[in-house]
């Protein structure tokens, strides 16, 4: 296990070394406080203090619009499967979507295999990014236990002040640190202050909802039936956010895109939203979910019910997005505030 | 033989149609696709025959209208409605929320007798519509894939969810964010959100999807201190046909 330290001041230059090597990127001020992960080509355009990007990092590895397939008709019928990928290196991602890309991995890696995410995900070297304090009160990453690094990445980078830590978890990361000389191996130091980070996390982070993990299962399997469901189906607008916004949600649609020729086109997927009025539409015109509550309680039993049947884990990384992103002002955390309260 | 297709023009200000000469270059592929036997903004020839393809911009306001739409129906195979004139009604629409006679004399004063009139109808309210390309103005690409579908003979639908999603795909900073409203969460997508990628509210243009929460907008639009009234303008500018029949 490889710990090495880079002098904070040195970051931007470092970044910047990265950049002319490979494809990198990090998260960019949008304004009105909103951040989003793309390109840059230069250090000083990254901002290492950020709140949750508007889109999680899910964008690159499950694209917003992908191509899946070619087709031609022009003699007989020919198709031909496409992976788009692009290497990249992903820098500064926070410990909330570090897990976001746990829980795809284990969704894409289920049977049957989804090989163009799995092809991707190869191609994306991660850096991760330590908050050193809560990035605003829509958080809930204690309470879902992403508030620490759990692996998920090749290098992962800690604020220390004057310095940064950074733990070597791959051979790739190896590589990364070994890049124009920027970094040194730590020391005791160093360990020590890494200590003081975490001892005074742990005071900040917690009981972001008045309630604990292992109770949440208990919880959701009394709540199928409560009012709660139609109090914030009645605010919800059915528009979206909330889910594409969400690191863990991964329904698609997949669609053709036919050439201007007619006979040459496009398989594409694009993402698809249990909140949007046709996605449990049937033939013959009947919705499973017409009514918004049954929608908005799929959402939350898809994050802390279905999930964990199915994998053993939650699907929610408490990154807070839906709630941050909401013009109706349904919020996560006092959802599940009031969930508990009904079942207390 | 290729497929002969027409363009006519009813209560509307033409500016979709004038989407179709901004096509560029796409535009030379689509010719190659079809035959256009008519186009009044384009070329001066006209065309009585049998259509395969109609396309309509305009709404229905005058007895006149109501029989020219309904022969250019009877010769058209297939009937592409286009615009929001067309699809819902659009701005016209505006006419149906005060009675038809004050209307008239706000509008023409003196000579009102002179201006027959009828309430104002999307297309389909008066005849058979077969494809929909929603939008004030329409979006380009959408109506290239309309075509492509009537052309293939598949059936075509308008998303039915809202503006919100394709914003939020193309990860835009909200509106609602910058303490501006904007009605994307009740409008129908499918014009890869135009106005807010370009920093613009959405005003609505394609018309509110087919099952708005119009109670829960009114609530949000409501906490940012807008009138009422105002709030009813903003969602109505657009769908004031709504009520008189369902548009998919
Ligand atoms: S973001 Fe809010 S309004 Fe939009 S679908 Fe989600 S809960 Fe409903
Ligand atoms: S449900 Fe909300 S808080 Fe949880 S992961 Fe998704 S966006 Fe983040
Ligand atoms: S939710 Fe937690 S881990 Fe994610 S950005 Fe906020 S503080 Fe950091
Ligand atoms: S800017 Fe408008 S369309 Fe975009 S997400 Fe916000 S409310 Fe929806
Ligand atoms: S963003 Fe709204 S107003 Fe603009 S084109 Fe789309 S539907 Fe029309």
């Amino acid at each position: 296990m490889r710990y090495v330290t880079i002098p904070a001041d040195k970051m931007a230059d470092y970044i910047t070394a990265l950049a002319r090597r490979q494809k990198v990127v990090a998260p960019v001020e949008k304004g009105k406080g909103q951040f989003a992960f793309e390109p840059i080509s230069e250090g000083r355009e990254a901002t290492l203090t950020y709140i949750p990007t508007i889109l999680p990092p899910k964008k690159f590895f499950m694209p917003q619009y992908e191509t899946l397939l070619e087709y031609d008709l022009h003699e007989g019928q020919k198709m031909q499967a496409v992976v788009e990928l692009e290497e990249m290196v992903l820098f500064g991602v926070h410990t909330c979507d570090l897990a976001g890309i746990a829980c795809l991995n284990t969704v894409f890696s289920d049977r049957p295999k989804d090989l163009n995410y799995l092809i991707r995900k190869n191609k994306i070297v991660i850096i991760g990014l330590e908050c050193v304090a809560y990035c605003d009160e829509y958080a809930s990453c204690a309470l879902m236990n992403n508030h620490l690094p759990n692996g998920g990445y090749d290098l992962f980078l800690t604020p220390l002040g004057d310095r940064y830590i950074g733990h070597v978890n791959t051979y790739i990361g190896d590589s990364l640190v070994e890049e124009g000389g920027f970094f040194r191996d730590a020391t005791g130091a160093d360990f020590a202050a890494l200590e003081e980070v975490r001892r005074r996390k742990r005071e900040v982070f917690h009981d972001e909802v008045p309630i604990d993990l292992d109770e949440i299962p208990r919880i959701f399997a009394h709540s199928l039936r409560t009012t709660i469901w139609k109090e914030i189906g009645d605010r919800c607008l059915s528009c979206g956010n909330c889910t594409n916004v969400c690191p863990t949600c991964y329904c698609f649609d997949i669609v053709d895109k036919p050439n201007l020729d007619l006979k040459s086109g496009r398989r594409i997927r694009v993402w698809d939203s249990c909140q949007n009025e046709r996605f449990a539409k049937i033939a013959g015109g009947e919705s499973f979910r017409k009514e918004r509550s049954s929608r908005k309680r799929h959402r939350f039993f898809r994050k802390f019910r279905y999930p964990v049947d199915r994998f053993g884990k939650f699907f929610c990384t408490g990154c807070g997005r839906c709630s941050r992103t909401c013009m109706a002002r349904i919020n996560l955390k006092e959802t599940l505030a009031q969930l508990a309260r009904e079942y207390v | 033989m290729k497929p002969r297709i027409a363009f006519f023009d009813f209560a509307c200000c033409e500016g979709c149609q004038l989407q179709v000469a901004n096509l560029g270059e796409a535009l030379l592929d689509v010719l190659k696709l079809v035959d256009v036997v008519e186009f009044r903004e384009v070329m001066s020839e006209k065309w009585a025959g049998p259509l395969d393809i109609a396309v309509v911009e305009g709404s229905i306001t005058t007895k006149e209208a109501v029989e020219r739409i309904e022969k250019i129906r009877a010769r058209s195979r297939i009937l592409i409605a286009y615009g929001s004139c067309a699809t819902i009604g659009g701005v016209n629409g505006m006419k149906n929320r005060s009675p038809l006679e004050e209307i008239r004399r706000t509008v023409y004063g003196e000579h009102a007798h002179t201006f027959p009139t009828i309430a104002t109808r999307p297309v389909d309210q008066v005849v058979k519509v077969d494809y929909y390309v929603h939008g004030c103005p329409i979006w380009p690409p959408e109506f290239i894939e309309v075509l492509q579908a009537a052309l293939q003979g598949v059936p075509c639908f308008p998303p039915d969810h809202a503006v919100c999603v394709e914003c939020k795909l193309n990860e835009n900073v909200c509106l609602y964010d910058k303490g501006v409203t904007c009605l994307g969460p009740v409008t129908r997508a499918g014009c890869n959100s135009w106005c807010t990628n370009n920093g613009n509210i959405c005003y609505g243009c394609r018309g509110l999807v087919s099952n708005p929460n119009t109670k829960g907008a009114m609530d949000v639009l409501a906490r940012y201190r807008i009138p009422l009234e105002l709030v009813l303008n903003k969602m109505s500018m657009y769908n004031a046909c709504r009520e008189q029949g369902k548009t998919p």
